[in-house]
């Protein structure tokens, strides 16, 4: 046990002195990797912000219903009973005018504008959920309501949130398949890099070997080497795009002042973070299993 | 403690390196192989010490059967096995030091117990105060010697030498023969491959002939 750990030991701290060697080539290689990890986080980034800031709108299909101001609270009774009255309709829900002006001057900035009016411009209102979004049957609902006596406005505006959801979706598997070929390419790039440091070592490897070397231990430092640059690439990947973040962060609050609390940049968070670093890790192994493996057995066919 | 059983080597491209060898060599024995040239003593005692296999008959090191055993098996079996190698195999970017300790690196040694174990190797062989030197800065009969040093430092049961005198002036050359037989006085089974005579007459042991890859005789000095 304590020979497998010095074994261990030695083959990290062998990895490390070989990484502080040649400084400017293992920067170089930690941010190219970490550049290539970066990327498909970044995009995790944007799309977990867009998805963030469409979940502030409402996705099921629905139809708003606006009286006309002069609408009395029977009139609003009998548009009620003619909405529940349509199959498709799954529920109703009345929202009052002054309850409407509430929720938009806690809402929005236009607090004191609004407060500066002498009536309240906004009508009564019906919001009506669909157990349908058939586009032919919403827009037939939305033409026969807006016929209604005291009716003034029918809006089917969730049309765009269903598309932004498709689009979210999308996104998603476009983000997969991107972090996939990057993955791959992070594990390409250490496996090269790896098998041209087996290279450069061949002789000390071909002699450890002759005086009892497995493979396992030749294997090793360059497993730890592997590991190393995979964790600094993730280090440095999470850097640049909590940096990406702060950045975009700053210029939305500076461009969209009014917007800055429905546009805001999610950050990856603990759990996530430990994924980017954990997959790092993992590619940077097998990057370098691959490397060594396949040198290994060429020094193997040459002997 | 070794025993080959109608041994052959053939190497890719048809080369027959050896044909029907069968002999023994005792524990604590020495045991000379000579030979001219292209005879097959240095494939012999490679795969005495494992690091190759025999292509028929079978070669039997400390009771295992090196044909049968698996590649993680043959480099353990290899590590309690000094080889000295006719080129040296030292390693040029490395101090002698480092050279020496690198059996004990691969094995696992605790730092404190390499480093005395390597002084103690260097001082057996008249190298104690070169520790820090590069081998391109040591003489051919120095990177000989270095080599043994890192041959022993195991404490290996048994010693394995292609030509260890081969590259050396006759001074030398009897320091490096009276250091094998000082090894093999405390028990050490040694094989070693020479066609230098007065080695062969100084070391006064066992000789195995081989000639074209066959045993030519067996005769005791």
């Amino acid at each position: 046990m304590r020979r497998a750990l010095r074994l261990h030991l030695h083959a990290l701290s062998d990895a490390l002195r070989r990484t502080a060697a040649q400084p400017l080539a293992s920067l170089f290689s930690i941010l190219v990797l970490g550049a290539a990890i970066a990327l498909p986080v970044v995009a995790a980034m944007v799309l977990d912000s867009a998805i963030a800031t469409g979940a502030g709108f409402d996705m099921e299909p629905h139809v708003s219903v606006y009286l006309t101001l002069d609408a009395t609270t029977d009139d609003a009774k009998r548009v009620e009973q003619a909405l529940r009255a349509q199959p498709d309709v799954a529920a109703v829900s009345f929202v009052p005018r002054a309850q409407a002006l509430a929720e938009l001057q806690s809402r929005t900035h236009l607090a004191e504008l609004l407060a500066a009016l002498d009536r309240n411009p906004l009508p009564d209102a019906f919001t009506v959920r669909l157990r349908t979004s058939d586009a032919a049957r919403v827009e037939a609902a939305r033409s026969q309501w807006s016929r209604l006596p005291k009716v003034d406005q029918v809006v089917a505006d969730f049309e765009w949130s269903r598309r932004l959801a498709q689009w979210a979706r999308l996104g998603e598997r476009i983000l997969l398949a991107i972090a996939l070929l990057l993955a791959a390419a992070m594990a390409f790039i250490v496996a090269h890099l790896i098998r041209l440091q087996v290279l450069t070592r061949r002789e000390e490897i071909e002699v450890s070997q002759l005086i009892g070397a497995t493979a396992a231990d030749v294997r090793r430092p360059f497993l730890y080497h592997g590991a190393i640059q995979g964790l600094l690439a993730s280090a440095v990947a999470l850097a640049l795009a909590l940096a990406f973040g702060a950045w975009v962060t700053h210029q939305l609050s500076v461009l969209t002042p009014n917007y800055a609390a429905e546009l805001k940049v999610v950050f990856p968070g603990p759990i996530e973070r430990v994924i980017v670093v954990g997959i790092a890790l993992i590619l940077g192994l097998l990057g370098a299993w691959a490397g060594v493996s396949s040198q290994l057995r060429r020094f193997a066919a040459d002997r | 403690m070794i025993r080959f059983s109608a041994v052959a080597k053939r190497y890719p491209g048809g080369l027959e390196a050896l044909r029907g060898v069968s002999f023994e060599v005792g524990e604590g024995e020495m045991v000379a192989v000579t030979g001219p040239s292209g005879a097959g003593k240095s494939t012999l005692l490679k795969l005495a010490a494992g690091i190759e296999r025999a292509s028929a008959g079978s070669v039997v090191v400390q009771g295992q059967n090196v044909g049968a055993l698996g590649e993680s098996a043959l480099a353990i079996l290899r590590r309690r096995i000094g080889f000295v190698f006719q080129d040296h195999k030292l390693l040029f970017d490395r101090n002698a030091f480092e050279n020496v300790a690198l059996p004990l690196r691969v094995s696992g040694f605790p730092g404190h117990e390499a480093a005395r174990r390597v002084r103690a190797a260097l001082d057996k062989v008249g190298l104690l105060g070169r520790e820090k030197a590069m081998p391109v800065a040591l003489s051919g009969g120095e990177q000989q010697r270095l080599c043994i040093a890192r041959a022993i430092v195991n404490r290996p049961m048994m010693l394995v030498a292609d030509e260890p005198t081969g590259s050396l002036d006759a001074d030398y050359a009897r320091a490096i023969v009276d250091l094998f037989a000082s090894f093999h006085q405390v028990g050490v089974t040694v094989l070693l491959a020479t066609h230098d005579e007065a080695s062969l007459v100084r070391l006064g042991c066992r000789r195995v002939a081989l000639a074209a890859g066959a045993l030519a005789l067996g005769e005791t000095a």
